[in-house]
């Protein structure tokens, strides 16, 4: 038997105990947290969790104990039932990389350089935007770590990006980060 | 001379202070020879310490003239046996993975330029300075001598702790 399951979200106005609250119900019906990730976002604070439940589950269970939770603790959960084919784990092919974004902050800075990195199957693992500097001078920053496809170096990817420099007016780096095993 | 299998957190070996070696005799020899063995045959492995093999001693064996990242600048392959850092300069951040901790990566600030003495497999005392890649591999290596796994060092959380990235 392949063990359920669900992807859960929550993003509620941060104060410290969100995760505990979360965690606590998590462990209360048996589930095991897999995979997480868990950040700041402005002043809200936002998990995204895989869970497993080592025997049949129904999702209804989730969404209920987390209904409590919305109840007397104000958290905001969303629950997915997560496909076989989605728990697999394809492990990417090429190089390594850390593409880092900012400028003055304008509309489609996230959307021109992804679209471009999208189109050459650059496959992005990890990505983090923030609004900084002053409400007169807003600064966009964006970082991401990214696969590149088999046979593009990270000059490539330098220069498949270069033309968005000039057009966003924004400042663009790639750099390689060569994980090492040891 | 056997490849043997690398021990896996939470493996207590790995978490413990390893002995100086008093005597270079067959068995530490011995020992060497399998380090060595299972170093090679660990697809890019650059480096294997005693207590990854179930040995709680203070040895280990490094080259990284074999990899991109070290072929530039390296001693060639290094038997370090009770090995002591003598001098620590700059620093620079690296995603390390271990092989006892298989499908995890972090990043881990570590010394550019060491100064280090040891004892070699011929019993002879030796100091040398390495810099870059192999510097990183040698205090990734001794740092298993005193029970001390890269995750002990993440530097940063914000893009550390990245999950199941490829070696290389």
């Amino acid at each position: 038997m392949i063990k359920p399951h669900f992807a859960v979200t929550v993003i509620s106005k941060d104060r410290p105990g969100i995760v505990a609250d979360t965690a606590e119900v998590l462990l209360r019906l048996g589930c095991n947290v897999e995979d997480s990730s868990c950040t700041m976002l402005g002043g809200d604070f936002a998990m995204i969790l895989t869970v497993s439940h080592p025997k049949p589950f129904p999702k209804s269970r989730l969404v209920d104990e987390f209904r409590h939770l919305h109840e007397s603790a104000g958290l905001v959960a969303h629950i997915r039932s997560l496909s076989e084919e989605e728990i697999k784990l394809s492990p990417p092919a090429g190089e390594l990389c850390l593409i880092s974004v900012y400028g003055a902050d304008r509309p489609g800075i996230v959307y021109r350089v992804t679209r471009e990195l999208a189109d050459r199957r650059v496959s992005i693992t990890d990505l983090n935007t923030r609004l900084v500097g002053t409400e007169t001078e807003p600064l966009y920053v964006m970082m991401l770590e990214a696969y590149l496809p088999e046979g593009m170096s990270v000059e490539d990817a330098e220069l498949l990006l270069a033309g968005l420099r000039g057009e966003l007016n924004v400042e663009i780096g790639v750099r390689a980060i060569n994980p090492v095993s040891l | 001379m056997p490849v043997r299998t690398i021990l896996q957190f939470p493996h207590p070996l790995l978490k413990k202070m390893c002995r100086r070696v008093e005597r270079i005799d067959s068995e530490i020899l011995e020992l060497v020879a399998d380090l060595l063995d299972t170093m090679r045959s660990g697809p890019g492995s650059v480096g294997v310490a005693a207590p990854q093999i179930g040995a709680s001693l203070r040895l280990c064996v490094v080259d990284v003239s074999m990899s991109k990242l070290g072929r530039e600048s390296n001693h060639g392959l290094l038997v370090l046996i009770n090995p002591e850092i003598l001098l620590g300069e700059g620093s620079a951040t690296m995603r390390e993975g271990c092989m006892s901790i298989p499908d995890y990566t972090g990043d881990v600030e570590r010394s550019t330029l060491i100064r280090l003495s040891y004892t070699d497999a011929h019993g002879e005392q030796q100091e040398l300075e390495s810099m870059g890649f192999e510097a990183v591999a040698i205090q990734h290596e001794m740092d298993h001598l005193d029970g001390v796994l890269f995750l002990d060092r993440i530097a940063s959380l914000k893009s550390g702790l990245f999950r199941r990235k490829r070696y290389r």
